[in-house]
């Protein structure tokens, strides 16, 4: 097994390694001001929200183009601007296969999830995710076991991505790790404590806007400073040709590895397929998928053009070879472009980071608030009151977490996505569309996905046992998750289980 | 109503489960990885894509329409560029031929796989919407499911008063 094939799966969605320092006082402004408009957002969403809706799903009040730049910065985080350029710059091309399915599934949630989740809401008093699965299935069982699924993940990826946001903050104000993440924590807690997930979504209009035009910015810097593509990959192909193999350095399954696990679990990431609710009219889905493709396509630019362009640079003999792969979007940015857009690149990184620690929070609350006490029969008095209790709980818990070691972080952080896809996708996004899914496929599929997963992130974690190169736990335990759906959804077809209330089959058949 | 295009979709939706698991099979017991498995992999993969796709879109007896020609279009795509970079010899040197500057299997992952499929399916999307998606009388037969839905639970609400 190559190196680079065995660390790809586990530095996708991490930043765990110290960024160089960036306090210049451009940037210090920049930060300070980007967080003073964050703040503003959050003051005004504090004063509109009143009720439990308006805290977990806005209401079910925003148009068409928050819910898509929110989607989309919702999806990213930081490792779109700092992990996934390194990754290319260290993989090459087969990196690549993390962002390439986008062009497909945005359009693919549309179809599958989108309508039948702003439908549902439509229907029933939908809140969270756990609540479509409960619907389909009339399981309260489905519901606690999916909500516990959310949970455990929410907290490893906000402990991982609370870590990031330190690193970040004390980059560029020079704080230090710890208080970096506790400063991190606290302005994302004070905005999303009072304002919840509508202050969220609107600083991810404000945050996702400012980075995809940043991002096409970046990226024109890039073609200049490398002299075009061509100019790049003849560069990199005298130096490495491998670099840029359709696989990189990666090997063939382990790039399709990526699209399917990046593709497929699309369907099933909470912090996502839950602003689906949100959505003030359903008929305004029409062009979502093509506003959030063209959203996301702009601001990966970055996340491809400065991999390269630092490895042509490398290659060239302009810069020397990175310290680390991460440092290589700081290093770009720092060397080759203004320092206002290298200012307004990473205040947006921590604006990322925070817009999606801010989703994770309130999912993670609404699982604490909701989902297990329906799951046990009960419903607590001031769902609102409690929900931000609990999303204080839960980001001591996670900025506590992400000030262990980095090793545990990363351990936490590496199952999130692929615990999220192989929980989620059978059970929701396709039992929504199957009507031969049963109850029992259902909670079998949930129970088969969280326990691979954990059982193998465990092991390799532990280094008892890990996957040959190619196999990858997260692709795995979605596979195995979506057979004995299948399979156990066929065998009980006949049962109790089977049985659809009548609004849920209208909005499967509508 | 059972859509009989539904039920092809999950019926190729676990073809292509089985085949990426036959794949993974592959490499766990050998610890290598056999030279069909990354096409083994990529038809699964794309099939899942499509299928899901389809699975989502279909509707009723209607299938999914003219929809159909789209979707054909991606799973086309999706095969014919990781078949094409499987099959294609590697590049080599600084003299390789460049597709829009960039080496020829790159571009086709990056520009066909990557890019095309966006001015295809969204587009697709919002042109079929309120004929194919979405249409008025969806939103009349869900509202009439609510209303249904809340006098069943007025109706039992009354009825538990009516007994205590």
């Amino acid at each position: 097994m190559s190196a680079p094939a065995a660390a790809a799966p586990a530095l996708a969605l991490l930043q765990t390694a110290a960024l160089p320092p960036l306090t210049q006082p451009t940037i210090v402004a920049v930060a300070v001001a980007y967080f003073a408009v964050v703040a503003a957002i959050g003051t005004w969403a504090t004063r509109r929200t009143r009720t439990a809706s308006d805290f977990f799903v806005a209401g079910q009040g925003i148009g068409l183009w928050p819910l898509a730049i929110a989607s989309m910065a919702a999806t990213l985080s930081g490792f779109a601007f700092i992990g996934g350029p390194g990754l290319v710059y260290q993989v090459g091309l087969g990196a690549v296969f993390i962002v390439l399915p986008v062009s497909l599934t945005n359009a693919m949630g549309a179809w599958v999830l989108a309508k039948r989740m702003r439908l549902l809401a439509e229907v029933r008093d939908m809140i969270t995710v756990p609540d479509a699965i409960a619907a389909r299935y009339d399981s309260r069982l489905a519901q606690g076991l999916s909500g516990v699924a959310i949970l455990i993940a929410v907290i490893g990826y906000m402990a991982t991505n609370v870590l990031a946001l330190g690193l970040v903050i004390d980059a560029i104000f020079g704080i230090g790790l710890p208080s970096g993440i506790w400063l991190g924590t606290l302005i994302t807690l004070a905005y999303s404590v009072s304002g919840g997930i509508l202050a969220g979504v609107y600083t991810d209009v404000f945050q996702g806007s400012i980075m995809a035009a940043a991002s096409v910015l970046v990226f024109a810097y890039v073609l200049q400073v490398g002299g075009g593509m061509s100019g790049l990959s003849r560069t990199i192909l005298a130096a490495d040709p491998g670099f840029l193999g359709p696989w990189g350095k990666l090997s063939p399954l382990a790039a399709l590895s990526f699209f399917y696990v990046f593709g497929l679990g699309s369907l099933g990431q909470p912090h996502v397929v839950h602003k689906f609710y949100m959505l003030k009219d359903p008929r305004r889905l029409k062009w979502y998928p093509l506003i959030m493709t063209s959203a996301l396509f702009v601001t990966l630019l970055l996340y491809v053009g400065v991999g390269l362009a630092v490895k042509a640079l490398v290659a060239g003999g302009t810069l020397a070879p990175l310290a680390t792969a991460d440092d290589a979007t700081p290093t770009f940015l720092l060397r080759f472009t203004p320092v206002l857009l290298a200012a307004l690149v990473f205040s947006g990184v921590a604006a990322a980071i925070m817009s999606t620690v801010n989703s994770f929070m309130s999912i993670g609350a609404a699982v604490l608030t909701h989902d297990l006490p329906v799951a046990l029969g009960t419903r607590l008095g001031n769902e609102l009151r409690w929900g931000r209790i609990s999303t204080v709980v839960i980001s001591l818990v996670a900025a506590l977490v992400a000030q262990a070691s980095g090793t545990l972080v990363a351990f936490l952080g590496i199952f999130g996505w692929g615990l999220f896809a192989s929980t989620l996708v059978p059970a929701l996004a396709i039992g929504l569309n199957w009507e031969g899914a049963t109850r029992e496929g259902a909670v079998a599929s949930i129970a088969t996905g969280l326990a691979l997963t954990l059982l193998f992130e465990t092991l390799g974690y532990m280094k008892v046992y890990s996957f040959p190169a190619g196999v990858t736990v997260s692709g795995l335990s979605l596979v195995a998750s979506l057979l004995v759906f299948f399979g156990v959804s066929w065998l009980t077809r006949r049962g109790r289980g089977a049985a659809i209330a009548p609004d849920v089959r209208i909005v499967m058949e509508a | 109503m059972r859509s009989s295009t539904r039920t092809l979709a999950v019926a190729a939706l676990v073809a292509a489960t089985l085949l990426i698991a036959v794949a993974y099979a592959a490499v766990l017991l050998t610890g290598a990885t056999p030279g069909w498995a990354p096409w083994c992999y990529m038809l699964g993969t794309a099939t899942t894509m499509l299928a899901t796709i389809v699975l989502g879109a279909a509707r009723g007896r209607g299938g999914v329409g003219r929809l159909a020609v789209p979707f054909a279009g991606i799973y086309l795509l999706l095969l014919a560029g990781f078949g094409a970079v499987l099959a294609m010899p590697p590049e080599t040197g600084a003299d390789a031929a460049l597709w829009l500057g960039l080496p020829r299997r790159a571009a086709i992952v990056l520009y066909g796989v990557g890019v095309l499929p966006l001015f295809l399916l969204p587009i697709a999307y919002a042109l079929t919407f309120d004929s194919m998606t979405l249409r008025e009388q969806d939103m009349a037969l869900v509202a009439e499911a609510r209303r249904a839905r809340e006098a069943r639970a007025a109706g039992a609400g009354a009825a538990a008063g009516e007994a205590a």
